[in-house]
Protein backbone atom coordinates (compact mmCIF):
# COMPACT_ATOMS: atom_id res chain seq x y z
CA UNK A 1 0.00 0.00 0.00
CA UNK A 2 2.93 2.22 0.80
CA UNK A 3 4.57 1.44 -1.87
CA UNK A 4 1.51 2.16 -4.65
CA UNK A 5 0.91 5.18 -2.61
CA UNK A 6 4.69 6.55 -3.16
CA UNK A 7 3.83 5.42 -6.61
CA UNK A 8 1.12 8.02 -7.21
CA UNK A 9 3.23 10.54 -5.51
CA UNK A 10 5.80 10.38 -7.48
CA UNK A 11 4.22 10.27 -10.83
CA UNK A 12 1.75 12.48 -9.64
CA UNK A 13 2.25 14.93 -12.59
CA UNK A 14 1.50 12.00 -15.01
CA UNK A 15 -1.60 11.33 -14.02
CA UNK A 16 -2.62 14.90 -14.01
CA UNK A 17 -1.39 14.96 -16.89
CA UNK A 18 -3.39 11.92 -18.48
CA UNK A 19 -6.92 13.63 -16.19
CA UNK A 20 -6.43 16.86 -17.83
CA UNK A 21 -6.27 15.53 -21.33
CA UNK A 22 -8.81 13.59 -21.11
CA UNK A 23 -11.30 16.18 -20.28
CA UNK A 24 -9.83 18.58 -23.00
CA UNK A 25 -10.69 15.76 -25.45
CA UNK A 26 -13.77 15.10 -24.09
CA UNK A 27 -14.46 19.39 -24.54
CA UNK A 28 -12.94 19.09 -27.89
CA UNK A 29 -15.23 16.65 -29.34
CA UNK A 30 -18.41 18.00 -27.56
CA UNK A 31 -17.62 21.40 -28.65
CA UNK A 32 -16.19 21.69 -31.92
CA UNK A 33 -17.66 20.56 -34.98
CA UNK A 34 -14.73 19.91 -37.15
CA UNK A 35 -13.34 17.50 -34.62
CA UNK A 36 -16.63 15.62 -33.61
CA UNK A 37 -17.11 15.14 -36.94
CA UNK A 38 -13.77 13.61 -37.23
CA UNK A 39 -14.29 11.66 -33.70
CA UNK A 40 -17.63 9.97 -35.25
CA UNK A 41 -15.70 8.86 -38.55
CA UNK A 42 -13.12 7.42 -36.75
CA UNK A 43 -15.05 5.81 -34.27
CA UNK A 44 -17.78 3.75 -37.39
CA UNK A 45 -14.90 3.03 -39.63
CA UNK A 46 -13.22 1.23 -36.24
CA UNK A 47 -16.10 0.87 -34.53
CA UNK A 48 -18.04 -1.30 -36.86
CA UNK A 49 -15.39 -3.78 -37.66
CA UNK A 50 -14.58 -3.99 -33.92
CA UNK A 51 -18.56 -4.61 -33.69
CA UNK A 52 -18.40 -7.32 -36.60
CA UNK A 53 -14.98 -9.18 -35.24
CA UNK A 54 -16.55 -10.18 -31.69
CA UNK A 55 -20.01 -10.83 -33.06
CA UNK A 56 -18.32 -13.32 -35.14
CA UNK A 57 -15.96 -14.86 -32.68
CA UNK A 58 -19.22 -15.24 -30.45
CA UNK A 59 -21.45 -16.59 -33.11
CA UNK A 60 -21.67 -20.65 -32.93
CA UNK A 61 -20.17 -21.91 -35.74
CA UNK A 62 -22.80 -23.78 -37.29
CA UNK A 63 -25.73 -21.88 -36.29
CA UNK A 64 -23.76 -18.92 -37.99
CA UNK A 65 -23.75 -20.63 -41.28
CA UNK A 66 -27.30 -22.20 -41.28
CA UNK A 67 -28.40 -18.68 -40.03
CA UNK A 68 -26.76 -17.52 -43.50
CA UNK A 69 -28.58 -20.09 -45.69
CA UNK A 70 -31.35 -18.98 -44.68
CA UNK A 71 -30.79 -15.35 -44.62
CA UNK A 72 -30.11 -15.98 -48.62
CA UNK A 73 -33.26 -17.58 -49.02
CA UNK A 74 -35.17 -14.99 -47.54
CA UNK A 75 -33.75 -12.82 -49.63
CA UNK A 76 -34.82 -14.93 -52.74
CA UNK A 77 -38.16 -15.49 -51.40
CA UNK A 78 -38.92 -11.76 -50.75
CA UNK A 79 -37.63 -11.11 -54.36
CA UNK A 80 -40.45 -13.40 -55.48
CA UNK A 81 -43.49 -11.68 -53.70
CA UNK A 82 -45.60 -9.77 -56.67
CA UNK A 83 -44.53 -6.31 -55.07
CA UNK A 84 -41.04 -6.92 -56.17
CA UNK A 85 -42.18 -7.62 -59.70
CA UNK A 86 -43.05 -5.57 -62.58
CA UNK A 87 -45.50 -6.07 -64.88
CA UNK A 88 -44.18 -6.56 -68.15
CA UNK A 89 -47.28 -7.41 -70.50
CA UNK A 90 -48.77 -4.93 -72.50
CA UNK A 91 -52.34 -6.44 -72.45
CA UNK A 92 -54.04 -6.60 -68.67
CA UNK A 93 -55.96 -9.43 -69.69
CA UNK A 94 -53.35 -11.80 -71.09
CA UNK A 95 -50.28 -13.71 -69.94
CA UNK A 96 -49.48 -11.56 -66.93
CA UNK A 97 -48.75 -14.54 -64.61
CA UNK A 98 -45.99 -15.74 -66.59
CA UNK A 99 -44.33 -12.65 -67.68
CA UNK A 100 -42.63 -10.85 -64.84
CA UNK A 101 -39.66 -8.31 -64.54
CA UNK A 102 -37.59 -8.18 -61.50
CA UNK A 103 -37.88 -4.53 -60.34
CA UNK A 104 -36.76 -4.94 -56.42
CA UNK A 105 -34.18 -7.02 -55.17
CA UNK A 106 -33.42 -8.08 -51.59
CA UNK A 107 -29.80 -8.05 -50.20
CA UNK A 108 -29.69 -9.77 -46.39
CA UNK A 109 -27.37 -8.16 -44.34
CA UNK A 110 -26.81 -7.97 -40.34
CA UNK A 111 -26.95 -5.51 -37.94
CA UNK A 112 -23.37 -4.94 -36.56
CA UNK A 113 -23.88 -1.37 -34.51
CA UNK A 114 -26.84 0.33 -33.13
CA UNK A 115 -26.91 3.57 -31.73
CA UNK A 116 -28.10 4.34 -28.17
CA UNK A 117 -31.72 4.72 -28.26
CA UNK A 118 -32.78 8.60 -28.31
CA UNK A 119 -34.70 10.75 -30.71
CA UNK A 120 -32.18 9.96 -33.68
CA UNK A 121 -31.35 6.73 -34.39
CA UNK A 122 -29.26 4.61 -36.58
CA UNK A 123 -27.49 2.01 -37.12
CA UNK A 124 -24.59 0.16 -39.15
CA UNK A 125 -25.09 -2.87 -41.67
CA UNK A 126 -22.52 -4.93 -42.65
CA UNK A 127 -23.29 -4.62 -46.50
CA UNK A 128 -21.50 -1.83 -48.04
CA UNK A 129 -21.11 -0.38 -51.92
CA UNK A 130 -19.05 -3.41 -53.03
CA UNK A 131 -21.75 -5.49 -52.83
CA UNK A 132 -23.98 -2.61 -54.31
CA UNK A 133 -25.82 -0.66 -51.91
CA UNK A 134 -26.47 3.00 -51.91
CA UNK A 135 -27.25 5.93 -50.51
CA UNK A 136 -31.34 6.45 -50.13
CA UNK A 137 -32.02 2.59 -50.39
CA UNK A 138 -34.80 1.16 -48.19
CA UNK A 139 -33.88 -1.69 -45.22
CA UNK A 140 -36.90 -3.92 -44.19
CA UNK A 141 -37.05 -6.43 -41.26
CA UNK A 142 -39.07 -8.86 -39.45
CA UNK A 143 -42.70 -7.98 -41.75
CA UNK A 144 -41.91 -4.06 -41.32
CA UNK A 145 -39.52 -1.31 -42.31
CA UNK A 146 -36.40 -0.93 -40.47
CA UNK A 147 -34.90 2.50 -42.41
CA UNK A 148 -33.41 4.06 -45.22
CA UNK A 149 -29.48 4.16 -46.17
CA UNK A 150 -27.56 7.33 -45.27
CA UNK A 151 -23.79 6.00 -45.35
CA UNK A 152 -22.28 3.61 -47.23
CA UNK A 153 -18.50 2.77 -47.00
CA UNK A 154 -17.17 -0.34 -48.66
CA UNK A 155 -18.38 -3.19 -46.44
CA UNK A 156 -20.70 -0.90 -44.40
CA UNK A 157 -23.90 1.49 -44.58
CA UNK A 158 -25.46 3.47 -42.26
CA UNK A 159 -28.64 3.62 -41.86
CA UNK A 160 -31.33 5.95 -40.56
CA UNK A 161 -33.76 4.05 -38.54
CA UNK A 162 -37.48 4.84 -38.91
CA UNK A 163 -37.25 6.05 -35.20
CA UNK A 164 -35.45 9.07 -36.30
CA UNK A 165 -37.13 12.50 -36.06
CA UNK A 166 -35.90 13.10 -39.56
CA UNK A 167 -37.37 10.49 -40.98
CA UNK A 168 -39.89 10.71 -43.74
CA UNK A 169 -41.91 8.06 -45.75
CA UNK A 170 -44.56 8.08 -47.63
CA UNK A 171 -47.49 5.76 -46.46
CA UNK A 172 -50.74 5.35 -47.14
CA UNK A 173 -53.58 2.68 -46.62
CA UNK A 174 -54.86 0.43 -49.39
CA UNK A 175 -58.05 3.00 -50.44
CA UNK A 176 -54.83 4.69 -52.26
CA UNK A 177 -55.00 7.67 -49.56
CA UNK A 178 -51.75 8.80 -48.51
CA UNK A 179 -49.42 10.44 -46.38
CA UNK A 180 -45.90 11.06 -44.76
CA UNK A 181 -44.70 8.76 -42.11
CA UNK A 182 -42.64 10.19 -38.96
CA UNK A 183 -41.60 9.44 -35.97
CA UNK A 184 -42.17 12.01 -33.00
CA UNK A 185 -39.35 10.55 -30.90
CA UNK A 186 -41.64 9.40 -28.19
CA UNK A 187 -42.74 5.75 -28.38
CA UNK A 188 -40.65 3.03 -30.16
CA UNK A 189 -43.48 0.96 -30.82
CA UNK A 190 -45.86 3.90 -32.79
CA UNK A 191 -45.15 5.56 -35.45
CA UNK A 192 -47.78 8.97 -36.57
CA UNK A 193 -48.80 9.60 -40.38
CA UNK A 194 -48.92 13.35 -41.08
CA UNK A 195 -51.03 14.89 -44.53
CA UNK A 196 -53.47 12.57 -44.64
CA UNK A 197 -56.72 14.33 -45.66
CA UNK A 198 -59.52 14.46 -43.47
CA UNK A 199 -62.39 13.10 -45.52
CA UNK A 200 -60.67 9.42 -46.27
CA UNK A 201 -62.17 7.43 -43.85
CA UNK A 202 -59.94 5.53 -41.76
CA UNK A 203 -61.00 3.22 -38.91
CA UNK A 204 -59.00 1.46 -36.02
CA UNK A 205 -57.07 -1.81 -37.07
CA UNK A 206 -56.50 -0.18 -40.96
CA UNK A 207 -53.77 -1.65 -42.18
CA UNK A 208 -51.03 0.96 -43.10
CA UNK A 209 -48.81 -0.39 -46.15
CA UNK A 210 -46.18 1.57 -48.40
CA UNK A 211 -46.86 3.37 -51.49
CA UNK A 212 -43.88 3.30 -53.13
CA UNK A 213 -43.96 6.92 -54.61
CA UNK A 214 -40.56 8.09 -53.16
CA UNK A 215 -38.78 4.57 -55.00
CA UNK A 216 -37.19 3.94 -51.39
CA UNK A 217 -39.72 1.00 -50.86
CA UNK A 218 -41.86 -1.82 -53.17
CA UNK A 219 -45.30 -0.54 -53.00
CA UNK A 220 -47.68 -2.72 -50.88
CA UNK A 221 -45.30 -3.38 -47.75
CA UNK A 222 -47.05 -3.55 -44.58
CA UNK A 223 -45.89 -1.31 -42.14
CA UNK A 224 -48.44 -1.02 -39.19
CA UNK A 225 -51.70 -0.75 -38.16
CA UNK A 226 -53.74 2.43 -37.32
CA UNK A 227 -54.39 2.92 -33.47
CA UNK A 228 -56.48 5.84 -33.51
CA UNK A 229 -56.84 8.96 -35.71
CA UNK A 230 -56.85 12.99 -35.34
CA UNK A 231 -58.40 15.47 -37.43
CA UNK A 232 -56.62 18.29 -36.90
CA UNK A 233 -59.24 21.09 -37.73
CA UNK A 234 -58.83 23.93 -40.19
CA UNK A 235 -55.81 21.97 -42.35
CA UNK A 236 -58.03 19.67 -43.75
CA UNK A 237 -55.51 16.62 -42.54
CA UNK A 238 -55.64 14.37 -40.05
CA UNK A 239 -52.69 12.27 -37.90
CA UNK A 240 -52.59 8.64 -37.47
CA UNK A 241 -50.96 6.85 -34.76
CA UNK A 242 -49.99 3.81 -36.24
CA UNK A 243 -48.96 0.95 -34.04
CA UNK A 244 -45.43 -0.87 -36.49
CA UNK A 245 -45.90 -4.44 -37.44
CA UNK A 246 -42.07 -4.96 -36.16
CA UNK A 247 -39.71 -3.21 -33.21
CA UNK A 248 -37.07 -1.94 -35.16
CA UNK A 249 -35.17 -1.05 -31.83
CA UNK A 250 -34.63 -5.20 -31.55
CA UNK A 251 -33.74 -6.05 -35.29
CA UNK A 252 -31.19 -8.12 -35.66
CA UNK A 253 -31.31 -8.28 -39.46
CA UNK A 254 -32.37 -6.10 -41.91
CA UNK A 255 -32.69 -6.43 -46.03
CA UNK A 256 -31.50 -4.13 -48.37
CA UNK A 257 -34.14 -3.24 -51.31
CA UNK A 258 -32.44 -2.37 -54.57
CA UNK A 259 -34.98 -0.58 -57.26
CA UNK A 260 -33.41 -1.46 -60.24
CA UNK A 261 -35.74 0.72 -61.95
CA UNK A 262 -34.62 3.61 -59.71
CA UNK A 263 -32.23 5.55 -62.44
CA UNK A 264 -34.98 5.35 -64.85
CA UNK A 265 -37.76 6.94 -62.83
CA UNK A 266 -35.55 9.34 -61.74
CA UNK A 267 -34.72 10.72 -65.18
CA UNK A 268 -38.30 11.16 -64.99
CA UNK A 269 -38.16 13.31 -61.82
CA UNK A 270 -35.71 15.51 -63.27
CA UNK A 271 -38.09 17.24 -65.85
CA UNK A 272 -39.78 20.33 -64.52
CA UNK B 1 7.08 30.32 -3.96
CA UNK B 2 8.05 34.29 -2.96
CA UNK B 3 5.35 36.58 -2.81
CA UNK B 4 7.26 38.40 -5.82
CA UNK B 5 7.23 35.32 -8.22
CA UNK B 6 3.23 35.06 -6.47
CA UNK B 7 2.27 38.71 -7.52
CA UNK B 8 3.98 38.27 -10.93
CA UNK B 9 2.13 35.27 -11.77
CA UNK B 10 -0.86 36.37 -11.04
CA UNK B 11 -0.05 39.22 -13.01
CA UNK B 12 1.22 37.20 -16.28
CA UNK B 13 -2.19 34.93 -15.83
CA UNK B 14 -4.82 38.03 -16.46
CA UNK B 15 -2.05 40.18 -18.89
CA UNK B 16 -1.30 37.74 -21.21
CA UNK B 17 -5.07 36.46 -21.27
CA UNK B 18 -6.46 40.15 -22.18
CA UNK B 19 -3.48 40.68 -24.76
CA UNK B 20 -4.03 36.96 -26.30
CA UNK B 21 -7.84 37.42 -26.36
CA UNK B 22 -7.86 41.02 -27.54
CA UNK B 23 -4.71 41.44 -29.69
CA UNK B 24 -2.85 38.26 -31.19
CA UNK B 25 -5.83 36.66 -31.61
CA UNK B 26 -6.49 38.85 -33.98
CA UNK B 27 -3.78 38.16 -36.14
CA UNK B 28 -3.82 35.47 -38.31
CA UNK B 29 -1.95 34.69 -42.01
CA UNK B 30 -2.59 32.14 -44.60
CA UNK B 31 -3.83 31.58 -47.79
CA UNK B 32 -6.80 30.04 -50.04
CA UNK B 33 -8.28 30.73 -46.75
CA UNK B 34 -7.22 28.83 -44.60
CA UNK B 35 -4.77 30.03 -41.55
CA UNK B 36 -1.56 28.94 -40.95
CA UNK B 37 0.44 31.39 -38.96
CA UNK B 38 -0.96 31.78 -35.55
CA UNK B 39 1.10 34.05 -32.63
CA UNK B 40 0.76 32.75 -29.24
CA UNK B 41 2.35 34.74 -26.13
CA UNK B 42 0.33 32.61 -23.57
CA UNK B 43 2.51 29.90 -23.03
CA UNK B 44 4.83 32.61 -21.33
CA UNK B 45 2.87 32.28 -18.34
CA UNK B 46 3.80 28.66 -17.76
CA UNK B 47 7.44 28.79 -19.10
CA UNK B 48 8.34 31.78 -16.37
CA UNK B 49 6.38 29.72 -13.35
CA UNK B 50 9.10 29.48 -10.55
CA UNK B 51 11.67 26.45 -11.45
CA UNK B 52 10.45 24.65 -8.17
CA UNK B 53 6.20 24.40 -8.26
CA UNK B 54 5.62 20.92 -7.96
CA UNK B 55 4.52 19.78 -11.66
CA UNK B 56 0.50 19.08 -10.79
CA UNK B 57 0.24 22.65 -10.40
CA UNK B 58 2.21 23.94 -13.09
CA UNK B 59 -0.12 21.38 -15.40
CA UNK B 60 -4.02 22.37 -13.65
CA UNK B 61 -2.18 26.62 -14.12
CA UNK B 62 -1.92 26.09 -17.56
CA UNK B 63 -5.12 23.88 -18.05
CA UNK B 64 -7.02 27.19 -16.40
CA UNK B 65 -5.69 29.59 -18.57
CA UNK B 66 -6.07 27.38 -21.72
CA UNK B 67 -9.59 27.18 -20.64
CA UNK B 68 -9.91 30.86 -19.87
CA UNK B 69 -8.52 31.83 -23.67
CA UNK B 70 -10.77 28.67 -24.85
CA UNK B 71 -14.34 30.64 -23.95
CA UNK B 72 -13.27 33.74 -25.82
CA UNK B 73 -12.12 32.03 -28.99
CA UNK B 74 -14.86 29.65 -29.19
CA UNK B 75 -12.69 26.93 -28.97
CA UNK B 76 -13.45 24.95 -25.83
CA UNK B 77 -10.64 22.44 -24.83
CA UNK B 78 -8.45 23.06 -27.81
CA UNK B 79 -5.85 25.60 -25.93
CA UNK B 80 -6.54 24.06 -22.69
CA UNK B 81 -5.10 20.89 -24.08
CA UNK B 82 -2.32 21.99 -25.51
CA UNK B 83 -1.14 24.20 -22.95
CA UNK B 84 -1.86 21.34 -20.07
CA UNK B 85 1.08 19.39 -22.54
CA UNK B 86 3.30 22.49 -22.70
CA UNK B 87 3.28 21.91 -19.12
CA UNK B 88 3.77 18.53 -18.65
CA UNK B 89 6.63 18.72 -21.32
CA UNK B 90 8.27 21.72 -18.97
CA UNK B 91 10.42 19.35 -16.76
CA UNK B 92 11.79 17.09 -19.95
CA UNK B 93 12.73 21.00 -21.48
CA UNK B 94 14.19 21.97 -18.33
CA UNK B 95 16.19 18.72 -18.35
CA UNK B 96 17.36 19.25 -22.21
CA UNK B 97 18.72 22.96 -21.08
CA UNK B 98 19.92 22.18 -17.43
CA UNK B 99 23.49 23.98 -16.94
CA UNK B 100 26.38 21.70 -16.19
CA UNK B 101 26.21 21.96 -12.40
CA UNK B 102 22.18 21.93 -12.09
CA UNK B 103 19.66 24.75 -11.33
CA UNK B 104 20.38 27.06 -8.49
CA UNK B 105 17.73 26.53 -5.80
CA UNK B 106 16.74 29.99 -5.87
CA UNK B 107 17.02 30.31 -9.72
CA UNK B 108 13.83 31.38 -11.65
CA UNK B 109 13.63 31.26 -15.81
CA UNK B 110 14.16 34.76 -16.38
CA UNK B 111 17.33 36.51 -18.24
CA UNK B 112 18.63 37.67 -14.86
CA UNK B 113 19.48 34.57 -13.49
CA UNK B 114 19.82 32.22 -16.83
CA UNK B 115 20.84 34.44 -19.31
CA UNK B 116 19.35 36.07 -22.50
CA UNK B 117 20.44 32.76 -24.56
CA UNK B 118 19.75 29.91 -22.46
CA UNK B 119 15.84 31.93 -22.53
CA UNK B 120 15.53 32.02 -25.56
CA UNK B 121 16.60 28.24 -26.38
CA UNK B 122 13.77 27.53 -23.36
CA UNK B 123 11.36 29.73 -24.99
CA UNK B 124 12.03 28.05 -27.90
CA UNK B 125 11.43 24.51 -27.10
CA UNK B 126 8.71 25.19 -25.06
CA UNK B 127 6.76 27.01 -27.98
CA UNK B 128 8.03 24.25 -30.60
CA UNK B 129 6.52 21.79 -27.92
CA UNK B 130 3.05 24.26 -27.35
CA UNK B 131 2.63 24.99 -30.94
CA UNK B 132 2.87 21.22 -32.02
CA UNK B 133 0.56 20.32 -29.07
CA UNK B 134 -2.23 22.60 -30.45
CA UNK B 135 -2.01 22.02 -34.08
CA UNK B 136 -2.14 18.32 -33.44
CA UNK B 137 -5.31 18.89 -31.53
CA UNK B 138 -6.53 21.55 -33.84
CA UNK B 139 -6.77 19.39 -36.97
CA UNK B 140 -7.55 16.28 -34.94
CA UNK B 141 -5.90 13.34 -37.10
CA UNK B 142 -1.87 12.81 -38.07
CA UNK B 143 -3.23 12.21 -41.37
CA UNK B 144 -2.66 15.97 -41.88
CA UNK B 145 0.88 15.89 -40.47
CA UNK B 146 2.01 18.19 -43.38
CA UNK B 147 -0.47 21.15 -42.24
CA UNK B 148 0.47 20.72 -38.62
CA UNK B 149 4.30 20.97 -39.79
CA UNK B 150 3.52 23.97 -42.29
CA UNK B 151 1.58 25.50 -39.47
CA UNK B 152 4.09 24.83 -36.84
CA UNK B 153 7.42 26.20 -39.33
CA UNK B 154 5.28 29.18 -39.85
CA UNK B 155 3.93 30.17 -36.18
CA UNK B 156 7.11 29.34 -34.30
CA UNK B 157 9.07 32.52 -35.59
CA UNK B 158 6.49 34.94 -35.10
CA UNK B 159 5.46 33.49 -31.25
CA UNK B 160 9.27 33.66 -30.76
CA UNK B 161 9.65 37.06 -31.67
CA UNK B 162 6.59 38.05 -29.81
CA UNK B 163 7.13 36.62 -26.70
CA UNK B 164 11.01 37.87 -26.78
CA UNK B 165 9.86 41.17 -26.92
CA UNK B 166 7.93 40.41 -24.16
CA UNK B 167 10.36 39.27 -21.71
CA UNK B 168 12.91 41.99 -23.14
CA UNK B 169 10.47 44.56 -22.37
CA UNK B 170 9.48 43.62 -19.14
CA UNK B 171 12.63 41.77 -18.31
CA UNK B 172 10.84 40.57 -14.85
CA UNK B 173 13.07 39.64 -11.90
CA UNK B 174 10.89 36.67 -11.15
Amino acid sequence: MGRLLRILIHSSGLFTFAAVELLCLFLIVNHNDTQRQIWAETKSVYGSSLAEFISDKLAFIDVGRENEILRRENAALLARIPGSGYDTSVDTLLVRDSVMQQRFTYLASRVVNKSPYGPYNTLVIDRGSNLGVERGQGVVADGGLLGIVSEVTPRHARVISILHLDTRISAGLDNNAFGTLRWNGRDPRRVTITDMPDYVPVAPNDTIYTTGYSNVYPTGLPIGTVESTEPLPGTGSQDLTVLLLNDPLTAGNGYVVRDLFKDELDQLNQVK
Amino acid sequence: MTSAALVNSVLRFFGLLLAQIFVFNQVAWGWEGRDYLFIFIYPLFVAMLPLRSPRPVVILLGFLLGLSIDFFSETLGLHAGALAFTAYCRPLVLRMLQPRDGYNIKATPTINDMGSGWMFRYLGLMLLAHLLGFFLLQTFSVFFITDILIKTLLSLPASLVATGVLVLIFNPKA
